[in-house]
């Protein structure tokens, strides 16, 4: 199962600020729902974990992150991820190239492209609406990103900003991703727009 | 000598041949009475479940059991390391390959059965299986087949590597398994050169599966002290089954018993022996306890017995007036990850060259190259006989694309090619020789019916108007009956097959035989053969199989096979009865044998109806008062080896309506007339046409085993894999002729199979003739709405 992604996420923080935060690659791991670098090897190797909820059931995904280059000229980043979980039921892989531009007014935008490819279980079960799942993932990366980026600034939108980074759930909770892919469905089939852009 | 009304009303009685007599079987199925794997308990059973690989193609870098040992209740935990010293970690295929009992080193197909897991509770066995880790490294999958012989593909099966050949001749790559021919190619491209018209289509028969009710399962019971071993399962070859096991076991053949009860549907799908079936017995023999497997609906579907994925290309040579001259079709054929195949020893492809059809085609050549792909092994014959449905369907598609090129009538080209009645017995160019059969008149008695002319002319004016009509004919010949020993054998035992009757001295008696019925209801029709040969009523014939202790060998029920071959060997062990009872009757009158006539129930003098013994007062005296020399008992045994195939046909024709906007196809009309020869039981005929047809319906509509490129399952639950129920299902209207088999003792052919393979041409020539018009030759199944509004799109008559 293999899905793509090419989308485009305005942020309100200068593209400086945005850019440092992409090349901190802890801090853009956390802002994967769920995720958590766990081991550092060098500058470009890491070990990760992502945690999946789906109502009772939990599902623990290991990995290894690999930066496969960052060019400053470009601001462009290109991580490989890949893992299964623990009781090697499915794996997943995905090769991401994020970039950063420069959106004017103190703003940003972070442009993501996402080639991620799924095996096993879920492949078979949730391969009709993996692009959804993955779309709606992105968003809320994108999101958290965002609030990251704001709350390395000041003020009372920084504050606030760090509160939601604060806030952030420990796994990502399938149910209520589910939900979102459902309730998008459904704005989209009334003509109202999902709501991403 | 008209009958009388006293003869007419013993006849009746009997219940015999051609009585739409009522399913014995449905009062304990209705009532919930009936005996199913799952229902099978006995003291001391534990449960097994299998750990299955989630990837498609990956080798197995370790197995902790740890985890799963630890949980109270888990009694053992068995991988094919387990099984190596008992040399059962493979176990021998059908066709002739090998297949791993438990995954040896790598899997090869997503949820191949890794381990096995036994508990004292079902649910500690599943939640046991959860907790086995198993460590994997992903290899590249070949999904596609037509990829399998690339150059640089990965090899499936490192097993083979240096073999270079499975059972059926050289193999041209590793992940390729063996070419199979018939006709004779020369001759064939010959008239393909010189052809005033040729046509070439690329067919798909995709892959399905079978799905009966009950999935799979066994229950394994070895008796340590006695050294017995019991095994009750679900199968539709009992006695095959058993040589199986012993060959496989080494335990005596004597010492096995294979009890198969009720079985909810076979389909094709409890032909094979399984994994699940050999682990569960040897974990039976290990444990020295009963050890139940049962198989869940996705397994089912994903793991056990698919059938199809032939990927065909069809082409005919046709003079100018349709009449063809020379046919051609080449197959690939995807069999998975072992060659599980479900095949005779002798027909790799199956019975895949009937596909000349009704039709008197001179020359042909047919070709299949079967080849490894990570995806499940098999396949089976999915309601029909090996391979016959893919076979029917590429000839019953090619003419209509033929018709449509010539521009002449679908049925009329059909009456241009058919075998005509006076032909039989015709020997087709690829070797069979079709037994009986009148195709001209079955379709000249549908056209009617339908009022075939009517409707192309309903469908001009609709088209007129842009609204899509689509009327589909199928005019097909089956071949049925596995099979003549000289042609056929699995693992090397003749597909002959068996009837023991035993007569009880009060009269009435109880036959065996080395069937297994599945929902066919032998219980009901066996007894009426032999209440019309031997004067019994059918209410005072028992009839038992699929216990092979007590039932004759035999190669069991598949195939259509179990009236053209058990139901021959029934007649004839009856008619031995009957011989006897002659001899005895005579003895009783004081008459020579040859003064004696058979009357529905007895033994009469000729002319003299009043001096006349009944078949009762016989068998008592078959214990009793006996002639002088001749032994006791009133039982005889039959094998019957059938000197031929059987070839039932049927000419059927489907009207659809589909919806421009939403790509829904609408059933008007499915007008089915069969002909089966003998009809035993016109209501039992009656339902296995609606079975038939309400599963070619599911294949032709809706069913897909589909994968995604990882060769990762899409929709193998019962959320996505379509199994029609009433709300789905149109009303089919049935009708018959009656040519009867000249070979078979009742004259029978047998029908299950005849509406399945039949009725799924018939869709697709509906559906594609209701697109003719724009210039479509041919879409793969299946027709979903989805799948035909893609194709109107890109006709381009949304615009």
């Amino acid at each position: 199962m293999k899905v793509e992604i090419d989308k485009t996420y305005t942020l309100a923080a200068p593209v400086d600020r945005a850019w440092e935060l992409l090349q901190d690659i802890g801090s853009v791991a956390s802002c994967m729902p769920g995720a958590e670098i766990t081991e550092r090897i060098d500058d470009a190797h890491y070990k990760g974990l992502v945690k999946v909820k789906v109502g009772p059931a939990s599902a623990e995904f290991k990995g290894d992150i690999e930066v496969q280059g960052t060019d400053a000229g470009k601001r462009e980043l290109i991580l490989l991820g890949k893992g299964s979980d623990t009781r090697g039921s499915s794996s997943a892989s995905m090769l991401l190239t994020a970039s950063i531009g420069d959106a004017g007014d103190g703003a940003s935008e972070l442009h993501g492209r996402a080639e991620v490819t799924v095996n096993g279980k879920m492949a078979s079960f949730g391969g009709r609406m993996m692009e959804s799942i993955a779309d709606r993932i992105l968003q809320q990366f994108a999101d958290n990103f965002a609030d990251r980026a704001v709350a390395m600034g000041g003020g009372s939108e920084a504050e606030a900003a760090a509160g939601r980074v604060e806030e952030k759930p420990a796994e990502i909770n399938g149910l209520a991703l589910l939900w979102q892919v459902i309730a998008g469905f459904f704005s989209r089939l009334l003509g109202r727009g999902s709501g991403a852009s | 000598m008209a009958a009388t009304a006293e003869d007419i009303e013993r006849k009746d009685k009997l219940e015999g041949i051609g009585c739409s007599r009522k399913r014995k079987e449905d009062p304990r199925f209705i009532q919930g009475q009936g005996t199913y794997i799952d229902d099978i308990k006995l003291p001391g059973m534990v449960y097994g479940a299998l750990v299955r690989s989630p990837f498609a193609h990956a080798r197995i870098k370790s197995i902790n059991k740890e985890k799963a040992m630890e949980l109270p209740g888990v009694l053992a935990v068995l991988t094919a390391d387990d099984l190596k010293p008992l040399g059962l970690h493979w176990m021998p295929t059908l066709g002739g390959d090998v297949q791993a009992v438990l995954a040896d080193e790598k899997v090869a197909f997503q949820l191949q059965e890794v381990a096995f897991v036994i508990a004292t509770e079902r649910y500690i066995a599943a939640d046991g299986a959860e907790l086995v880790e198993v460590e994997y490294e992903e290899l590249p999958v070949i999904v596609d087949p037509h990829k399998s012989m690339d150059k640089d593909a990965p090899v499936i099966r490192e097993d083979l590597v240096g073999k270079d050949e499975v059972g059926h001749g050289k193999r041209l790559h590793d992940n390729h398994i063996f070419t199979w021919e018939a006709g004779d190619e020369d001759s064939t491209d010959a008239v393909f050169d010189k052809a005033d018209v040729v046509v070439r289509e690329n067919i798909l028969n995709p892959r399905v599966h079978p799905c009966p009710l009950e999935t799979c399962g066994c229950v394994g019971s070895f008796d340590k002290v006695k050294g017995q071993l019991t095994v009750y399962m679900t199968s539709q070859a009992p006695h095959l089954v058993r040589t199986v096991l012993a060959m496989l076991s080494g335990i005596p053949e004597s010492k096995i018993r294979v009890v198969t009860n009720d079985i909810g549907g076979g389909f094709g799908n409890k032909v094979p022996v399984y994994p699940g079936y050999v682990v569960a017995i040897v974990a039976s023999i290990v444990l020295g306890r009963p050890v139940k497997w049962i198989e869940s609906r996705i397994d089912n579907i994903s793991t056990t017995g698919f059938a199809r994925d032939y990927h065909g290309i069809g082409e005919l040579a046709a003079d100018k007036k349709g009449r063809i001259q020379a046919l051609r079709f080449n197959v690939l054929a995807d069999h998975g990850a072992f060659n599980s195949h479900v095949s005779a020893s002798k027909w790799p492809a199956g019975l895949f060259s009937i596909c000349t059809g009704s039709y008197d085609i001179p020359t042909a050549y047919v070709k299949v190259d079967a080849v490894y792909t990570n995806k499940a092994p098999g396949g089976v014959a999915y309601r029909c006989s090996l391979r016959v449905t893919e076979a029917i369907y590429l000839i019953e598609r090619m003419i209509d694309v033929l018709a449509q090129k010539l521009d002449i009538d679908k049925a009329e080209i059909r009456r241009r090619n058919f075998v005509k009645a006076d032909q039989f017995p015709y020997n087709t160019s690829l070797g069979w020789t079709l037994d009986s059969g009148d195709y001209e008149t079955a379709l000249d008695k549908v056209l009617k019916a339908v009022d075939y002319e009517g409707l192309r002319k309903e469908q001009a004016e609709k088209r007129a108007r842009g609204e899509l009509m689509g009327i589909g004919l199928s005019t097909f010949t089956e071949i049925v009956g596995a099979g003549p020993t000289k042609a056929c054998d699995i693992l090397g035992i003749g597909l002959f097959d068996s009837c023991d009757i035993r007569v009880n001295p009060t009269g009435s008696c109880i036959a065996r035989m080395g069937t297994q019925t599945q929902g066919q209801g032998h219980q009901t029709t066996y007894a009426q053969i032999i209440a019309t040969e031997l004067g019994i009523p059918s209410e005072e014939v028992q009839i038992e199989e699929g216990d092979t202790d007590k039932a004759p060998y035999g190669a069991g029920t598949w195939g259509s096979r179990s009236t053209p071959v058990c139901g021959a060997a029934i007649a004839k062990a009856a008619r031995k009865i009957r011989d006897k009872a002659r001899k005895i009757a005579a003895h009783l009158l004081e008459v020579s044998e040859d003064d004696l006539e058979w009357d529905v129930d007895r033994f009469q003098v000729k002319g003299v109806p009043d001096q006349a013994k009944t078949m009762k007062e016989i068998a008592m005296a078959a214990y009793s008062d006996l002639p002088e020399g001749m032994e006791h008992g009133l039982e005889a045994v039959d094998y019957y080896d059938p000197p031929n195939f059987t070839f039932p046909f049927g000419a059927y024709v489907c009207v659809v309506d589909i919806d421009p906007a939403t790509g829904e196809t609408k059933i008007r009309r499915f007008y089915a007339l069969d002909d089966c020869g003998t009809r035993i039981n016109d209501m039992i005929i009656e339902g296995q046409v609606h079975g038939g047809l309400t599963e070619a319906l599911a294949v032709a509509m809706g069913q897909l085993v589909g994968f995604d490129e990882g060769g990762n399952l899409q929709g193998n639950s019962l959320m996505d894999y379509f199994l029609p129920t009433a709300v789905e299902t149109p009303h089919w209207e049935t009708d018959y002729t009656v040519t009867p088999s000249p070979h078979h003792p009742l004259g029978a052919k047998g029908v299950a199979e005849s509406p399945h393979v039949g009725g799924i041409p018939c869709f697709s020539n509906a559906v594609i003739d209701a697109l003719s018009h724009l210039g479509v030759t041919h879409v793969d199944m299946p027709h979903t709405a989805h799948n035909i509004w893609k194709k109107l799109h890109e006709l381009g008559v949304h615009e």
